[in-house]
């Protein structure tokens, strides 16, 4: 599989990304991102994206004003990709599975 | 009138949204639609207190929506509901819309869609059969070019409910496929275009569910309303997407990404 995080971070328009599993997480954003130092709130939604046994799909898109959170679920991994509005969204949905998947099966 | 969660029902279902409305103890209206049809969930601090699809209200109305696998959803924080029709608690009312989800996903193994087309069956296995009033009802409105959505619409049921009761009827051996026949010999002669897209997308489909490839490809372009000969990366995409979600076995649907990402990429 070549879906990996520098594919996907050459797509226009995506920010960053952030892992989570278990009780940690992984913030990669510019410093000055409106998330980068949201570490409290990301992982409040990841503990409730995290419940897999309730969600028919695995990925989850959230859109607030300008910006644009996709998140990909596998088990209790949850990556998750910051953009703005104006990405080619199939594009970092097709890469963002790559990427779980990779990521689940290490 | 502030908006605050949107998004695409290809990537979130109904469930999900409602859940995450309800994490955030949000009040509001949430707006969905499927392109033919819309529906309402209204939420007191992240209760669900009232629901409406076409005409039916409360928890059918959650069921007939969260049936939806495309169209979009939009939240309106602030707009209250003007009646309640749902006392029960959020965990309740997702637990019997994932139940009824459970339910759906056994009917549409047979039945693929709404807009499926049935006959009825001239022979009968059976020397006799019962049929509810319902079912009657049902019955009285197939004559081979009805869809599902048109029955549900004339007889003023939702079309989760048809699909059921329609489900029963085929398992009694009552209807038929009715374009099934004609499908067959049509398929027979389809060419695609021969540019380098089609082509790539074409033998990386092949690959992954075999030679019914090309039909996959055509009924796809087709409900999407896409161009085969299209220009556009984000057409492209979504294409893309929309097939590899159609490739039943996990492995090779990401294969089938990963072969057909590179090739977008190289465009982007």
């Amino acid at each position: 599989m070549k879906g990996t995080i520098k594919d996907l971070l050459q797509i226009p328009g995506v920010q960053g990304y952030v892992i989570a599993q278990g009780k940690n997480i992984q913030i990669k954003l510019p410093a000055k991102h409106a998330f980068a130092l949201a570490k409290d709130s990301l992982m409040l939604l990841y503990n409730g994206l995290a419940d897999d046994g309730k969600r028919p799909g695995n990925t989850v898109e959230i859109l607030l004003e300008d910006i644009l959170l996709t998140a990909f679920l596998s088990g209790s991994t949850m990556f998750m990709v910051v953009s703005s509005l104006r990405v080619n969204q199939a594009l970092l949905r097709m890469t963002g599975k790559l990427i779980i998947s990779n990521m689940v099966k290490e | 009138m502030k908006q605050e969660i949107s998004g695409d029902l290809a990537n979130t279902r109904c469930p999900e949204i409602i859940k995450i409305i309800s994490l955030g103890k949000r009040t509001g209206r949430l707006y969905l639609t499927n392109g033919a049809e819309t529906g309402n969930i209204f939420f007191s601090e992240g209760e669900v207190i009232h629901a409406q699809c076409a005409a039916l209200t409360g928890i059918k109305a959650i069921h007939e929506i969260a049936v939806w696998t495309s169209g979009e959803y939009r939240f309106f924080v602030d707009e209250p509901a003007d009646m309640q029709t749902i006392i029960m608690g959020i965990d309740e009312v997702l637990s019997e819309t994932t139940s009824h989800l459970r339910q759906m996903d056994k009917i549409t193994s047979l039945i693929p869609s709404s807009a499926a087309v049935y006959a009825l069956e001239p022979d009968i296995r059976e020397k006799e059969i019962q049929v509810k009033s319902i079912q009657w009802k049902v019955i009285s409105t197939i004559d081979g070019k009805n869809s599902i959505a048109d029955i549900a619409q004339t007889i003023g049921l939702g079309v989760s409910d048809t699909m059921k009761i329609i489900y029963t009827l085929l398992r009694m051996g009552l209807l038929r496929d009715a374009a099934q026949h004609e499908t067959h010999v049509e398929r027979r002669s389809i060419r695609l275009p021969e540019t380098e897209f089609v082509q790539s997308l074409k033998n990386a489909l092949i690959q992954a569910v075999g030679p019914i490839a090309p039909f996959m490809l055509v009924d796809t372009a087709e409900e999407l309303a896409t161009d085969l000969l299209t220009d556009s990366t984000d057409q492209k995409a979504y294409l893309i997407e929309t097939l590899s979600s159609k490739i039943p076995n996990e492995k090779m649907s990401l294969k089938f990404l990963d072969a057909m990402t590179d090739w977008l990429k190289a465009e982007v």
